[in-house]
C-alpha cells in the first residue's frame, strides 16, 4: 500500500497526458484550426514522453504492492506498461496519418489530437485498473472520445452514421458491463479485483455468476468478438480512415488487456465458469471473421472482419488461462498492432488521380504494375494476417497455439489451425487481384511528395520490417518482455 | 407497513412508466414518462436511506438530461409515424428476447424460492461514519479514497463537452453578431456632426 | 422491511425493459437513447440497494460516477443524433442501405 504522494508519482504518465491535453485545448481555442499541425506535433511528443515513462516499468518487470496506487484502485505494473506502450504506438500512428487525410477534405481540426490524447488517457486507466470503478471511468473516457472521433467528418453521412451505430451499441455494451459490475459488487461485497477474487473462491453464488457473465459479455462487445461483432464492419467502413486505424489498434489492445485483467484477476478463482464461454467465443470469432470477409468488396470492411478473426485467435490464449497463454496473447497483440497499422497505412496511401481515397478492392487490380512497392507492402500485410510462415504474423499464432496445447486444449488448437487455413483464402484473393488481375488504373501512378507522404512511407517501412521475416530477430526480446508482463499479471501479493 | 406500501407504490409506478417510455407513440410523451420513472426510482432510493443519490438523480436527470432530451425532440422536425413502422415487426422477437432474459434473471436469482439472497460481505472500511449523515460520509469517501476517479470523472465531462461542441458547432456566416468592444468604443462625437448650413444650400455628408 | 431480493427483481425488470426498448424501437434513435438511460437507472438502483444492504458506501459513490457519465453520454449521443439529422433530414436508422451489416 502506498500513500498519496507515491500514488501521484505512479500516475505520472496520466498526469502528463492530462496537463498536455488541457494546455493544447486552450491553444486550440485561441488559435483555431490552423494550429492543428503544431498541436498534433506536441501531442505526438507527449505520447513519446509517456512511452519513456512506461518503458522502465516494463523492462524492470515491476509488480507488487509498491506499484499499486490509490488504495488498490490502480496499478502501474509491467503488464500495464506493455499494453500502454502498444497504445502509445497506435496513438502516434493515428496522429501522424491524420493531417493528410483530413486535409484533403478540409476537415482537419485542432480537436482531433486532443480527443486522441484523452482517449489514450482513458485507455491508460483501463489497462491499469484493478478496481471496477477505475475500469468503468477509463472505459467511458475512452468510449466518449471514440464516439466523437467516429463521427468526426460531420458533413459526411457515412461518418455520422458510423458514429451513431458505434454510440448505440457501445452504450448498450457499457450498460451490460455496468449491470454485471453491480451484481458482482452486491454478491461479493467489493469492487476491488483482489477482494472480488477472494470472495468468489469456492462455490459461486448464482448472482455473482450472472455478474461475471454480464461483465464478460459487455467486454466481448468492446473487443468485437462474435456474437457481439455486428457493429465492427459498419463502423470501420464509415469512420474516417485515420480513426479506423486508431479503432483497430489502441482500443482493441486496451479492451483485451482489460479483459485479461478481469478474467484472470477478478474472476481468476472461477476459471471453470468462463473458460467454456471463451472457447466458444474464440472459435465463433475465428469462423465468422473468416467467412464474413469472403464476400467483401471494400478493403476497410475486409480489415474489420480480419480484426474479428484475429481477436478469435487472441482469445485462444485467454482460454488457456495460464501465464504462458497471457504472455502469448501479449506477443500476438504486439504483432497484430504492427500488421493493422501497416494495413491501414497502405489503405491511406491508395488515392486516385484527384486525391480521393480508394477503398474498393477491385480498383486495386494490377497495383503491382503501377505501384510495386505499395503492392508488395499490401501482400506482406495480407500474408502476415493469414499467418503464412516466413512472415511474423505466423509467430503470433504459433505461440498462442503452443500455449493452448500446453494447457491441454488440443482440440481448440487443432480447430484454430484448420480455420486459419480456411481464413487464408480471402487474404490470398486480395493478393491475387493486386498482382495478377488486369490493371484497373484507378490508383494514381505516382505517390505524393511532402512531409506527410514521407511520414506515411517511414511508418509503413517500420511496420513492414517488423512483420517481415526480420521480425523473428526480435522474438527473444519480445518474448522476454511479454513474460515479464504476464508474470506481473499473475502476481499475487 | 407504510414502508412496504411505499415500496410497492414506487416499484409499480417505476415499471409502468418504464414500459410507457419504450411503448409511447410520441417521443415527447416518452420523455415525460422517463421523468416519472426517475422520480419513482429516487423514491426507492430514499427508502433504503440513500437520500443524497436520490436528490442527485432528480436534479441531474430531471433537471438536465430529460430537459436536454425534450429540447432535441422539439428541435428536430421528426416524422414520428415513419419511425413506428418497424415496431410491430420487431415486437414478437423483442418480447421473446425479453421473456427469456427476465426468466433467466428471476430463475437465476431464485429470489422468491430462497426467500433472501446471500450477499457478499463488505470489509467495513467504507461504511457510513457513525453519527454522520449520508451526504457527509459520501463526501469523505469521494474526496478522499476516490479522489483520483473523481478527477477522472471531471475529464469525462470535459470530453463530452468538447465532443458536443466539435460535432454541432457551426460558424454562422449568414447572421450578424454583436461586437461589444466596438459598441463601447464608439463615442458620440464619432457618430454625430454639427453643421450650420446656409439657407438654400444642401448638406454634404 | 423490504428485502434486497425485491430491489434486485425491480432493477432486473427495468434492465430488461431497457434492452427490450432498444430492440423494439430500432428505428427511433431518440427512444433508444432513453432506453439506455433506463438501463443506467436500473444499474443505479441496483448499486444503491446493494450499498444500503451491505452497509458499504462504495456502491453509492459508484452510482454517482454512473450518473456523471450518463449525463456526458446523453450529451454526446444527442450531438451525434443532431449531425445525423442535419445530414439526412430524418433519424430513422433502418433505411440505410449504403452500409450493409
Amino acid at each position: 500500500m502506498t500513500d498519496f504522494s507515491q500514488s501521484l508519482a505512479l500516475i505520472a504518465a496520466e498526469e502528463l497526458l492530462t496537463v498536455v491535453g488541457l494546455v493544447l485545448l486552450l491553444c486550440a481555442a485561441w488559435m483555431g484550426d490552423k494550429a492543428s499541425r503544431m498541436i498534433s506535433i506536441v501531442a505526438v511528443a507527449a505520447l513519446v514522453a509517456c512511452a519513456f515513462i512506461a518503458a522502465p516499468a516494463l523492462c524492470g518487470g515491476l509488480m507488487g504492492p509498491e506499484r499499486v496506487a490509490f488504495m488498490g484502485q490502480y496499478t502501474a505494473d509491467a503488464f500495464a506498461a506493455f499494453a500502454k506502450l502498444l497504445i502509445y504506438a497506435s496513438g502516434i500512428a493515428s496522429l501522424i496519418v491524420a493531417p493528410r487525410f483530413f486535409g484533403q477534405v478540409g476537415a482537419m481540426r485542432a480537436e482531433y489530437p486532443i480527443l486522441i490524447l484523452f482517449a489514450v488517457l482513458g485507455m491508460n486507466m483501463m489497462v491499469s485498473a484493478t478496481d471496477f470503478l477505475t475500469l468503468y471511468i477509463g472505459l467511458e473516457l475512452n468510449s466518449l472520445a471514440a464516439y466523437v472521433l467516429a463521427s468526426f467528418l460531420r458533413n459526411d453521412e457515412r461518418s455520422a452514421e458510423a458514429g451513431l451505430k458505434y454510440f448505440v451499441l457501445g452504450a448498450l455494451a457499457s450498460g451490460i458491463i455496468l449491470f454485471g459490475m453491480s451484481l458482482t459488487y452486491g454478491f461479493t461485497g467489493s469492487t476491488n479485483f483482489t477482494a472480488v477474487a477472494l470472495a468468489m473462491d469456492g462455490t459461486l453464488a448464482t448472482g455473482a455468476l450472472f455478474g461475471l457473465i454480464f461483465v464478460l459479455a459487455g467486454l466481448a462487445f468492446k473487443i468485437s468478438a462474435v456474437p457481439f461483432h455486428m457493429w465492427t464492419p459498419d463502423v470501420y467502413e464509415g469512420a474516417p480512415t485515420p480513426v479506423t486505424t486508431f479503432f483497430a489498434t489502441a482500443p482493441k489492445v486496451a479492451a483485451l488487456a482489460l479483459t485479461m485483467r478481469v478474467a484472470l484477476g477478478a474472476f481468476g478463482t472461477q476459471v471453470d465458469a468462463w473458460q467454456q464461454i471463451v472457447i466458444f467465443v474464440s472459435l465463433a470469432s475465428i469462423v465468422v471473421g473468416a467467412l464474413g470477409a469472403i464476400g467483401q468488396s471494400n478493403i476497410k470492411r475486409l480489415l474489420a472482419y480480419s480484426s474479428i478473426n484475429n481477436v478469435g485467435f487472441l482469445l485462444i490464449g485467454l482460454a488457456a488461462a495460464t501465464q504462458e497463454g497471457a504472455s502469448a496473447m501479449l506477443v500476438y497483440l504486439a504483432i497484430y498492432v504492427a500488421m493493422s497499422v501497416a494495413g491501414f497505412v497502405v489503405v491511406l496511401m491508395l488515392r486516385d488521380a484527384e486525391g480521393r481515397p480508394v477503398e474498393v478492392i477491385a480498383d486495386m487490380a494490377g497495383l503491382s504494375r503501377t505501384r510495386p512497392a505499395l503492392a508488395w507492402a499490401l501482400a506482406a500485410v495480407m500474408f502476415s494476417l493469414a499467418g503464412i510462415p516466413p512472415l511474423f504474423g505466423f509467430w503470433g499464432k504459433f505461440v498462442v497455439f503452443q500455449a493452448a496445447v500446453n494447457a491441454d486444449l488440443i482440440a481448440l488448437a487443432a480447430i484454430g489451425i484448420a480455420a486459419s487455413v480456411i481464413g487464408a483464402f480471402y487474404y490470398l484473393k486480395v493478393v491475387k487481384i493486386v498482382f495478377f488481375d488486369e490493371p484497373a488504373n484507378v490508383v494514381a501512378e505516382s505517390g505524393e511528395s511532402g512531409v506527410d507522404a514521407l511520414a506515411h512511407k517511414v511508418m509503413l517501412l517500420i511496420a513492414c520490417l517488423f512483420i517481415s521475416p526480420l521480425g523473428y530477430l526480435l522474438t527473444p526480446w519480445l518474448g522476454e518482455l511479454a513474460d515479464k508482463a504476464a508474470a506481473a499479471l499473475y502476481f499475487v501479493g | 407497513m407504510i414502508h412496504i406500501i411505499a415500496f410497492y407504490l414506487f416499484a409499480v409506478l417505476l415499471i409502468a412508466s418504464a414500459v410507457l417510455v419504450i411503448m409511447s407513440r410520441n417521443p415527447v410523451h416518452s420523455v415525460l414518462w422517463l421523468i416519472l420513472a426517475f422520480f419513482n426510482a429516487a423514491g426507492l432510493m430514499v427508502l433504503v436511506g440513500a437520500e443524497f443519490i436520490a436528490m442527485l438523480l432528480v436534479i441531474v436527470y430531471v433537471g438536465a438530461v430529460a430537459v436536454l432530451f425534450l429540447f432535441v425532440v422539439m428541435m428536430l422536425d421528426i416524422d414520428f409515424a415513419e419511425l413506428r413502422a418497424g415496431f410491430v415487426k420487431n415486437f414478437p422477437l423483442g418480447i421473446l428476447l425479453a421473456v427469456v432474459l427476465l426468466a433467466e434473471l428471476v430463475l437465476g436469482f431464485g429470489a422468491y424460492r430462497a426467500g433472501t439472497l446471500k450477499l457478499g460481505e463488505a470489509d467495513g472500511t467504507a461504511a457510513t461514519i457513525a453519527g454522520r449523515s449520508n451526504i457527509e460520509s459520501i463526501g469523505a469517501l469521494l474526496y478522499g479514497e476516490y479522489l483520483f476517479l473523481f478527477e477522472a470523472a471531471g475529464l469525462v465531462l470535459l470530453v463530452a463537452m468538447i465532443g458536443a461542441i466539435v460535432l454541432t458547432h457551426r460558424e454562422r456566416t449568414d447572421t450578424r453578431g454583436q461586437n461589444v468592444s466596438k459598441q463601447n468604443k464608439r463615442r458620440a462625437e464619432d457618430a454625430t456632426v454639427n453643421v450650420k448650413p446656409e439657407v438654400g444650400k444642401g448638406v454634404t455628408l | 422491511m423490504i428485502g434486497i431480493e425485491h430491489y434486485v427483481v425491480v432493477s432486473s425488470i427495468l434492465f430488461v425493459l431497457g434492452v427490450l426498448g432498444i430492440f423494439l424501437n430500432r428505428k427511433n434513435v431518440i427512444v433508444i437513447l432513453m432506453a439506455i438511460e433506463l438501463i443506467l437507472l436500473s444499474v443505479n438502483l441496483n448499486l444503491v440497494a446493494f450499498s444500503a444492504f451491505l452497509g458499504d458506501l462504495v456502491g453509492q459513490v459508484f452510482a454517482m460516477f454512473v450518473l456523471t457519465v450518463a449525463a456526458g453520454e446523453a450529451a454526446i449521443g444527442l450531438a451525434i443524433l443532431v449531425i445525423y439529422f442535419r445530414g439526412r433530414g430524418t433519424i430513422a436508422v433502418d433505411d440505410i442501405h449504403r452500409m450493409r451489416g
